[in-house]
This record gives C-alpha cells, structure tokens and sequence, in this order.
C-alpha cells in the first residue's frame, strides 16, 4: 500500500479560489466540441455530396451540425459562462432555472449527438461488409465507424455536464473519448489505405501512429500518475499534430491537381483533404486531457526524487 | 520512476500495428498489389453505387472469370491511348469501352478477329469505305481484297437509316470503327460485364445475326443432328472449359464455336477468325473457293474428326461440294438472265429499282445461300425445300418475267410455263 497516497483534488468553485476561464480544461473542452460539430458541418456535406445525399437521412447529422453549435452558444449565454454547470452547482447571481436550463439543453444537444452518430452507424450498416464478412467487404465498406465522431462530440458536451471539470475522474474521461478517437483514426485510415493498396508506404503512417496514440493514451488513463507515461504520451500527441498537417499535405496536393473536371469534384471524390487533421484535432483533445490529469495528479509535473521503494505514480 | 505505463502503451501500439500488417497480408495478392492506386480502389468502391443504380452490371460481373481472376472494373474501364476521358465519381474511366481495352490482354485473340471478316468488312458491307482510315483499309485488303473499299450497301442505301441504324448496324457493328482506332467490340458474342466464354460457344449467341432467310444458319443448326443433340445433352456439357484444354469430353456435341473457332486437342489451335477453316465463299453469289482453301478445309476436317471417320468426312465434303456446283449452275443461269436483259437496255444499271431484281437478289442471297449453308451443316430440309425448290421456282419466275419485259410473254404463244421450263 502506498504510505503516501495522492491527495485527492479539491473541487471548489468559490469566486476566490476560481482560477480564470482560459486556466479550466472543461471551458476548452467545450469550445473544442462546439468547433468541431461546426466544422463537420463541411465535413459531412462533402461526405454525403459523394452520393449527392441519394437519401434524405443523409441530412440528418449535417443539419445537426449546423444547428448543435449555435445552440450550445446559446447555453453559454444562458448559464453566463463557458464552462457549464452541473447539477448540484448554485451558481451565485444566477437565477436556479438559468443554470438547470442551460445544462438540460446542453445534455439535450449531447445526447442527440449520441443519438445521430449511433444512428447513423445503423444506417452505413447496410454497407456489403454486414452482408458477407469478408476481408474485400471490410476494405471497401462505406465508413460504418465515422458517424461515431458524433456520438464522441456528444458525450464529451454530456461529459462536461456531468463530471466536474477539476477531478481525475473527468480528466480520465477526456482521455478516453481522446483515444476512441484515435481507435477510429486507427481502424478509418487502415481499411481506407488498404483501398489503394497502400501504394505509397507512407500511408502506413497514420496507422502507426493511431496505434501508439491509443497505446499511450490507454497507458496514461490506466496509470494518470506516471510522469513517464504522462510525457511519453504528450510527445505521442506533437507527433499527431505533425502527422495530421503532413497528411492534410499529401491528401490535399492530389486534390489539387487531380482530374476531375471541377475542384469540387477532386475533392468529393478525391482524398478526403480533412481526415487527417483529425490527428491533430484529437491531438488537441488528448491534450486537453493530458492538462486536466496534470491539475488533478499535479506530481506527474513535479519534479522530486522518489523514495526508495515508492513510486509516484502508485 | 515507473515506466509500466510506457510498457503498456509500446506494447499496445505495437500489437495493433502488428495486427494491422496481418491483416493487410491477409488480402488477396490481386486486390491490394496492382499498377496504380485507382485500380486497387475500384475494386470495392464502383460496386458500392453500381449495385443501386445498375445492379444486374454488378450481379453478371460477379459471375463472370474476369472477377474469378481478380479484375476490377478499371481494369477494362480505364482510358487507354486515343480514348475519350470521363470523369466519373472519382475516377476516370473511357467513355467507351472497345476491343481495344479487351485486346489489352487478349491481343492474339483481337487479331485474328482483325483479320477475320467479323472485322472491317462487316461493317463496309453496310456503310462501305468511309467510316475508316487508310491503314484500317490497307490491313483489311490484304485479307480480304474489294471487301472495305467499296460503296456503301445499295439496299441499305435503298431502305434508308432507320432501317440501317436499327436493322442492319446491330449486327455488322461487330466490325464497326472505333474513335480510339480499334475496330468492333468483343462483347458482341461475349457480352459486357459476364464477358462470358461459355455465352460465346453457344448456338443462341451466333444466331442473334446468323438467323433469317438469308444466312439461316441458326435453323439449319437447330434442325441437324449437332443442333439435336445440343440441346438434348446441353445439361452434360461444359461450355466454360478452358479454350486451351477444350476436349470432346467437355463438349462432345459441337456448337458453331466449336467447328469454327474452338481449339481441339492437339490437332486444332483455337482461332478469333471463323474464316480459317471455310473453304468457300458460300455467301457469295457464286461462291468460289477461298485463298486458302486446302488449309481451311484441313482445319475443318480437322475438328470433324473428333467425331467422325474420315472416310464419312471425305463423302460429306463430297456431297455439301456438288450442292455448291448445282447453286452456282442455278445462279449463273439467272444472273445470265439478267445480264441479257441489260445488255439490251430493258434494265437500268442501277440497283434494286425493277422488281426482277429483287427477285434475282432473293434468288441467290435467300435460297442459293440457304441450299449450300444447308449442305455443309447438316440441314437436309434447307439443302431442298428452304433451297434448291425456291432456287427453281425463282428461276422460273426470273424468267417469265424477262420474257414479259422483252414482250414475248404478252402474246402468250407458248402452251404453257412448264413447258417452257421443261424445254
């Protein structure tokens, strides 16, 4: 047994002790789930322009993202900050139904996030792989994983609502949804590589970068204390970012001079220009989420020599 | 400091990756190693519209050997050189696909077809010269000499382009020019996306032009013995052999591809020109013998003798021979009837434009063909009543109405037709 457990972090929202916005994880975490259910507004707009939206479900997550953003603006202005409250909050100077409506519109728009992606999970089901299970099918299936980035987007704006901001517990949570998103890169930028037969070896890149960025990701949520795993999967992360924009770089140049008669064409139909800044983006999100498990175990960044015997990690 | 957390993430990363590779070896060698990433892509990524828009296309390349063998659609679908462009989802694909995309693999087998009448001349036999270019008409006169250059076809000159573009250009675009400088497509006799070997040897197939009263093979086919026992034992047979192998034993019924195309065992290679092992020009109004008559006849005798005796072979080609001679002799008699007739001015030169012409052009293109394609195929009911008695007849009526348009038949002074006939 550990004769020096970690003090259990102190939640506290008392206006004294409030460090500013911009110094809380969950005001970012927020703002990353508005941005990024904005921009796959764009996102799926070209996706489903594949097939020029041949059904009318297909409207369903882009109209999501165009409306899920502005609304979750407007709980931001309801409940007078970013950073949302949870349910046993009371926040001073703010009428009680402000802050509960805020947050039930924000679990609303969460959970309808959740809602979207599991369904539209079921909807590219029908893809030949759930058919046949083959290899071929697997390969070429429509991207039956993809609509889980909205259910993710979902449960961190849900997450946010439940779980406060300053506990290791959250920033568990952030790191998990993190490293879904990498699983998902994983599994997305293999079978899609695998379609052109991973003719450059360097789209085996982003498959072995997900894969470490899942490692180090479950490592860091397995053991939030480890100082060497903690940095180990924070220079994971820079190397996301560095992947992501070369990716962004090589889908976007075969873009640029492919053969499609429009430039709107090369990119519907072309290397999907936007995918790899997925690296980065959750990149971003494990980072956020990196931060948060260093405010709640604040000895992963401090340096002290260990006692004989005692890890400070344990 | 403890560095279980960074065992567990290398270990972790590392296991997927791992997983990965096994997973990507596991792919059949021609999906993922082929020429270029477009090619790899198309081999899920077409069937996901297709099979929506135009799923039957999908359904018949499945069942087809192309698909068996790993191909995808590029593979045929892609641009070649001299080919128009069109962009298509992604990926750019020819606006049409031709016998040169097929000859891409099968080019021993597109040239024979070049060389066969399958070819240009099927198509000049139509709309004559103009549709190709001067090395598309030296290589086709150099085998078949006055068969491209030539005038377009005065009956169908006659009958106008609807008739030409819905009639008479389904089946002769089987030698149609290309734009991409190749002639024809092979899916004439062996379909799009089935690209079938087994649709291409049976009977049905060469009958959708080799039909009608003027070249009945497929009727003659039907009523033969060969055309019997076809379809008889066409449930024992196995139509999709290998060309390369193709024995009695997968097929011991013959079908027109086997005589005129198939190879057999050692003794016959396969051929895409069926004019190799005809001997005579029995389309012809007098049919003569072709170039290369001893070796066309070898060829076919070759193929018969993996039912028949020689001696049976020898007495069939004796017989089918002498019904050519008697349709010539019947054919000549008429034509010299019209010739006449022109010398002295009762016919205009040109074609097709007096009713004894049309019955000239029905004597020896309906009955004079039907009686010789009976005779070397087996069809004794073509050979006679289909043949020889509409030859007579048409003869006779040939040659009343020349005596009428010399004015000897309106006085009416001999006895009777059939005295003037048996005279």
């Amino acid at each position: 047994m550990n004769p020096r457990p970690t003090p259990p972090p102190t939640p506290s929202d008392r206006p004294g002790d409030r460090p500013r916005w911009w110094a809380l994880p969950p005001c970012w975490v927020e703002l990353f789930a508005a941005g990024n259910l904005g921009f796959l507004a764009l996102d799926i707009f070209v996706a489903h322009s594949m097939n020029d939206f041949a059904r009318p479900t297909e409207w369903i997550p882009f109209a999501y993202s165009v409306a899920a953003p502005p609304l979750l603006a407007l709980c931001w202005l309801i409940q007078g900050r970013v950073r949302p409250h949870l349910a046993d909050d009371r926040p001073p100077g703010l009428p009680p139904w402000r802050a509960s409506f805020a947050r039930g519109l924000g679990l609303g728009i969460g959970l309808a996030g959740v809602v979207v992606g599991v369904s539209g999970v079921v909807f590219h089901l029908q893809s030949h792989f759930f058919r046949e299970q083959t290899l071929h099918n697997l390969v070429y299936t429509a991207p039956f994983a993809a609509p889980l980035s909205y259910a993710g987007l979902g449960l961190i704006v849900v997450l946010n609502r439940l779980e406060r901001g300053s506990t290791l517990e959250y920033a568990r949570w952030v790191v998990l949804l993190a490293m879904g998103g990498f699983l998902g890169n994983f599994a997305l930028s293999l079978a899609d590589h695998a379609q052109n037969g991973f003719f450059h070896p360097a789209e085996w890149i982003p498959v072995v970068s997900a894969a470490y960025a899942v490692g180090a990701l479950v490592a860091v949520a397995a053991f939030p204390g480890s100082r060497s795993t903690w940095f180990l999967a924070a220079a994971v992360m820079l190397l996301q970012v560095v992947v992501g924009l070369l990716g962004f770089v090589y889908h976007l140049v075969p873009n640029l001079r492919g053969p499609m008669p429009t430039l709107w064409e090369s990119f519907v139909f072309g290397a999907p220009a936007f995918a790899p800044l997925l690296f980065a983006d959750l990149a971003l999100l494990a980072g956020l989420g990196l931060w948060a498990v260093a405010l709640a175990r604040p000895e992963v960044l401090r340096r002290r020599s260990p006692e004989p015997g005692v890890s400070p990690a344990s | 400091m403890s560095f279980r957390g960074v065992f567990i993430a290398v270990f972790l990363g590392t296991a997927m990756i791992v997983a990965a590779f096994m997973v990507n070896s596991r792919r059949p060698l021609p999906e993922g190693r082929r020429m270029t990433p477009a090619l790899v892509k198309a081999t899920g990524r077409c069937a996901q519209c297709h099979e929506h828009e135009t799923g039957a296309v999908v359904h018949e390349f499945e069942m087809s050997e192309h698909a068996a063998a790993g191909l995808t659609c590029l593979d045929c679908h892609r641009p070649l050189e001299g080919q128009e462009v069109l962009p298509h989802q992604g990926f750019e694909i020819a606006r049409d696909v031709t016998s040169l995309n097929c000859a891409g693999c099968h080019k021993d087998q597109y040239d024979q077809y070049l060389r066969s009448r399958h070819a240009a001349p099927s198509w000049a036999a139509v709309t004559g010269v103009e549709d190709f270019t001067a090395d598309q008409v030296a290589f086709a006169e150099q085998h078949h000499p006055g068969w491209v250059d030539r005038e377009a076809n005065a009956l169908a000159t006659l009958e106008g382009p609807a008739a030409i573009t819905k009639g008479c250009q389904k089946c002769h675009d089987i030698g149609k020019p290309n734009k991409d400088g190749s002639i024809g497509t092979c899916t004439s006799c062996h379909a799009r996306h089935v690209a079938s070997v087994e649709l291409a040897r049976t009977p049905q197939t060469c009958g959708q032009c080799h039909m009608g009263p003027d070249h009945s093979q497929i009727e003659i086919y039907n009523e033969s013995k060969h055309g019997v026992l076809f379809h008889a034992q066409r449930h024992l047979m196995d139509l999709t052999a290998d060309p390369k192998t193709l024995s009695a034993e997968d097929m011991p019924v013959p079908t027109c591809s086997t005589c005129h195309m198939s190879g057999i065992g050692d003794r016959l290679e396969p051929t895409h020109d069926p004019g190799e092992r005809l001997s005579y020009f029995l389309f012809a109004d007098v049919s003569d013998r072709r170039k290369d008559f001893r070796k066309a006849q070898v060829n076919m005798k070759a193929s018969c003798l993996e039912c028949h005796t020689n001696n049976s072979i020898i007495e069939f080609y004796r017989e089918a021979e002498s019904v050519v001679k008697s349709t010539n002799s019947l054919v000549k008699q008429a034509r010299d009837v019209i010739d006449g007739l022109r010398q002295d001015g009762l016919l205009t030169p040109e074609p097709f434009d007096e009713p004894i012409e049309f019955a000239y052009f029905d004597l020896w293109h309906y009955y004079g063909r039907t009686a010789k394609h009976g005779a070397f195929m087996g069809g004794a009911d073509f050979v006679q009543w289909h043949g020889f008695y509409e030859l007579v007849n048409k003869l006779a009526e040939i040659r009343h109405q020349a005596d009428e348009l010399r004015g000897e038949g309106l006085t009416d002074e001999s006895p009777s037709d059939a005295a003037a006939d048996a005279e």
